[in-house]
C-alpha cells in the first residue's frame, strides 16, 4: 500500500529534486518572512520560476510545494519580531509571539515555534501518507455527479470556515467561477466572452491571473500602508535562538493537540491555516490557560497556532492529491500549476500520478527536516530580512511580476491584463474580499462545468442524476450541514451564552 | 459610508450579472450532442451572482478604509508607472525600463534621490544578470541598442 512512498523516495531523493526541496525551503523561508508577503503572495510570485527552469512536473511541484511549506514557517517571524502577521494564517501568532519577544525572548520563542511548527508539519505529513491511500481508494468511485457535488461541497465549507464574511466569499468564488468561463468552451468550441479579442481566445491565462491578483495587488496594497504608517514596528532584538527542551515539553500536548486540528481542517477542503490557527488557538486557550495569560506571551499560545498551520498546510494536500480539490487557497494555486503540465487534476490523480503524487509526499518529508534545519540555527539571518526596506522590496516584486509573465508570452497583451487583473484584486481585497475564494473558483471553474456537462449527458438532461448515488446525496447534505450548522450554532449560542461573545 | 461602499458593490455585481447573462444568451450554439451546452452554465453562475448581490445590498458588510486624495494620486500614478513600464518593455529593453521604474517606485516608498538612484541601478543590473546567466532567461534588450550592436 504504500509503495508509491518508496517510488516518491526514489524521485524525491535525486540530487535535482533534493536541491529543488533546498531551494524552495529556502525561498519560501525568506519569502514567508518578508512582512505582507505570505505563503499565499510568495508562491504567486514565485511560481512562474518553476516554468523558467523547464522543469518536469513532479519537480516543478517540489519547488512550489517547498516554497508553500517553507512560507508557513517563514511567517512566524515577522509576527513574533514586527507584531505584523505575513498573512491570515499567522494573525493568531502574533497574540502570545510578539509579547514573548517583548519580553525579550524573541529566540526562544523563534526557536519554539520552529519546533512546533515542525512536529505540526510531521504529524499531519504522516496523516497524509497514511490517509491519502484510504481517500484515492474512495475517490475512483467518483462519477461526474459525485465530483460535481464535491466541488459544491468545497465552496460550502470555504465559505462557512472563512470566518468573517460567508457572504463575500461566496460572491468571490462565483467571481473566479465566472473568470474561468472565458474563452473557448471546450464542449462545443463557442467562444465566450472573449470580445473579439485572440488573446483571450484560450481563456484567461492562469500565471497571468495569479501573479496579477496576488503581486500587483499586493504592491498597491504595500503602498497604501507605508502611506498610512511611516515605520513599522520596532524590530524585537533577537538574542541567541534556541529551545529548551523543557519548553518543549511544556507545550507538548498544545503542540500535539494543535497539529491534530490544524490536519483535519486542512483536509477539508477549502479552509487553510488561517482557520486551523484560529482554531487551534482558542482551543489551547480553552484547555489550557488556567492563569489567564494567553495572549501576554504564553508559550503555549505561541506553538499551538504554529503547529496549526504547519499541520493545515501539509493537510490541505490530501484533498488536493486524492480528489483534486485543493484544500486551501495555496493548493488551488498549486494545483493550477499542475493544469498547465497537463495532468488533470481528479479522482484518478493518486493512481495515474504516482511519480508526482509519491515525489511530492516524500519531499514534504525532506523539505520539513530541511526547514527545521535551517530555521533553528539560521532564524537570525532570516530576520534580517524583516529590515529589507520597502523601497527595494516593492520594485522587486514588480520585476518579478513583470519578468514572470514576459517569459511565459512575451506578449504585450499577458502584461496588461495582468495590471487590470491587479486593480480587480486591490478593488476586492478594499471590499473586503479574500482572494482565495476567488482562486478556487478560477481553479475549479472548468472542471465544475465539465463535470455537470459530463453528468447531464449521461442523463440526458436529467439534473435528477446529481442526487441519484449515496455518495453525492452524502456530498450534498454535507455542503448544506456545514453552511446551515454554524448559522444556527452562532444563534443558538447568542441566545444561550450571551458571555461566550466576550471570550 | 463603509455601508455604502458594499452597495454600491453589490449594484456593481448586478450589472455584471446582467451582462453576463445577456452575452450568454446570445451565443449561437451549433448543434451538438452535449444537453446542456454553452449557455447554461454562466447563466446559473449570472443567476447566483444576482441573488448573492441582492442578499449584499440588503445585508451590507465592512469594507475597508478608502484611498482619497493623496493617497489615491499616488495609487493610480503607480498604475500608470506600471502600465508605462509594460508599455516601454519591449521597445526600450528590460535593462533601462527597470532601472527607470525601481527609482521611480523606490522614491515612492520613501527612498532619498540618491538611494533611489543607486537602488534601482543596481536591482536592474542584479536582477538582469541574475535572470540572464543564472536563469537563463532571455529578457528583451530593447530595439534600440540592436542598430548598435550592428547587424548579428
Amino acid at each position: 500500500m504504500f509503495d508509491f512512498l518508496i517510488q516518491g523516495f526514489g524521485v524525491a531523493l535525486t540530487p535535482l529534486n533534493l536541491g529543488l526541496a533546498f531551494l524552495g525551503a529556502l525561498l519560501g523561508t525568506l519569502f514567508g518572512a518578508l512582512p505582507g508577503i505570505g505563503p499565499i503572495n510568495g508562491i504567486a510570485i514565485l511560481m512562474p520560476l518553476a516554468y523558467t527552469l523547464g522543469l518536469p512536473a513532479e519537480s516543478a511541484l517540489i519547488l512550489l510545494a517547498g516554497i508553500y511549506t517553507g512560507s508557513e514557517y517563514g511567517g512566524r517571524m515577522s509576527s513574533i519580531l514586527l507584531n505584523v502577521p505575513g498573512d491570515a494564517g499567522a494573525v493568531m501568532t502574533t497574540l502570545d509571539g510578539h509579547p514573548l519577544a517583548k519580553k525579550g525572548l524573541a529566540g526562544p520563542a523563534l526557536g519554539l515555534s520552529a519546533v512546533s511548527s515542525f512536529i505540526g508539519a510531521t504529524v499531519a505529513i504522516i496523516g497524509l501518507t497514511l490517509f491519502a491511500p484510504l481517500l484515492a481508494i474512495v475517490a475512483v468511485k467518483f462519477g461526474p455527479a459525485e465530483f460535481f457535488a464535491l466541488m459544491i461541497f468545497a465552496f460550502a465549507s470555504m465559505s462557512a470556515m472563512m470566518g468573517k464574511d460567508p457572504l463575500k466569499t461566496l460572491i468571490g468564488a462565483v467571481l473566479g467561477v465566472l473568470i474561468s468561463t472565458v474563452g473557448v468552451d471546450s464542449g462545443t468550441g463557442v467562444l465566450r466572452f472573449t470580445f473579439d479579442m485572440p488573446e483571450l481566445y484560450d481563456g484567461i491565462d492562469f500565471v497571468v491571473m495569479i501573479i496579477g491578483l496576488f503581486a500587483v495587488s499586493e504592491i498597491l496594497l504595500m503602498l497604501e500602508h507605508a502611506f498610512r504608517h511611516d515605520q513599522d514596528g520596532e524590530m524585537a532584538p533577537i538574542g541567541r535562538v534556541m529551545v529548551k527542551m523543557s519548553e518543549v515539553l511544556y507545550c507538548k500536548w498544545a503542540i500535539l493537540r494543535s497539529s491534530v486540528i490544524g490536519f483535519v481542517i486542512g483536509v477539508l477542503p477549502g479552509t487553510g491555516a488561517s482557520v486551523a490557527s484560529a482554531v487551534a488557538y482558542t482551543t489551547e486557550k480553552r484547555i489550557s490557560d488556567h492563569d489567564n495569560s494567553f495572549g501576554t506571551g504564553n508559550m503555549r499560545g505561541l506553538a499551538a497556532p504554529e503547529a496549526a498551520n504547519n499541520a493545515s498546510a501539509a493537510g490541505s494536500f490530501v484533498p488536493m492529491l486524492t480528489l483534486g480539490i485543493p484544500g486551501s487557497g495555496t493548493t488551488a494555486i498549486l494545483l493550477g500549476a499542475l493544469m498547465l503540465y497537463n495532468i488533470n487534476p481528479g479522482p484518478m490523480m493518486f493512481r495515474e500520478q504516482p511519480v508526482v503524487v509519491g515525489g511530492l509526499i516524500a519531499s514534504l518529508y525532506i523539505g520539513n527536516v530541511m526547514l527545521l534545519l535551517l530555521n533553528l540555527p539560521l532564524a537570525g539571518v532570516f530576520a534580517r530580512v524583516l529590515q529589507v526596506p520597502r523601497w527595494l522590496l516593492v520594485p522587486s516584486v514588480a520585476i518579478l511580476a513583470f519578468v514572470g509573465v514576459y517569459q511565459l508570452h512575451s506578449d504585450l497583451m499577458a502584461i496588461y491584463l495582468m495590471l487590470v487583473i491587479g486593480v480587480f484584486g486591490y478593488l476586492l481585497r478594499k471590499f473586503g474580499f479574500s482572494l482565495a475564494p476567488v482562486v478556487l473558483g478560477f481553479v475549479l471553474g472548468g472542471l465544475m462545468e465539465e463535470n455537470l456537462r459530463r453528468a447531464l449527458s449521461i442523463s440526458g438532461g436529467d439534473a435528477g442524476i446529481l442526487f441519484q448515488s449515496k455518495l453525492s446525496i452524502g456530498l450534498w447534505i454535507a455542503a448544506a450541514l456545514v453552511v446551515l450548522v454554524p448559522m444556527f450554532a452562532g444563534k443558538l449560542k447568542a441566545k444561550f451564552l450571551p458571555a461566550a461573545k466576550a471570550s | 459610508m463603509k455601508l455604502a461602499a458594499d452597495r454600491i458593490l453589490s449594484l456593481l455585481l448586478l450589472g455584471l450579472a446582467a451582462f453576463v447573462a445577456v452575452q450568454a444568451w446570445q451565443l449561437e450554439v451549433p448543434f451538438s450532442y452535449d444537453p446542456v451546452g454553452p449557455k447554461a452554465f454562466p447563466l446559473i453562475l449570472a443567476g447566483l451572482l444576482a441573488v448573492l448581490a441582492v442578499v449584499l445590498f440588503v445585508r451590507p458588510g465592512a469594507s475597508g478604509e478608502w484611498p482619497t486624495g493623496a493617497l489615491l494620486l499616488r495609487l493610480l500614478f503607480t498604475m500608470a508607472v506600471l502600465g508605462l513600464y509594460a508599455a516601454l518593455f519591449i521597445n526600450l529593453g528590460f535593462l533601462v525600463t527597470t532601472a527607470l521604474v525601481s527609482i521611480v517606485i523606490a522614491w515612492l516608498f520613501g527612498a532619498g534621490p540618491l538611494k533611489a538612484v543607486v537602488g534601482g541601478l543596481l536591482l536592474a543590473v542584479g536582477s538582469y544578470l541574475l535572470f540572464t546567466y543564472g536563469l537563463g532567461i532571455s529578457l528583451p534588450t530593447g530595439s534600440w541598442i540592436e542598430p548598435l550592436l550592428g547587424s548579428n
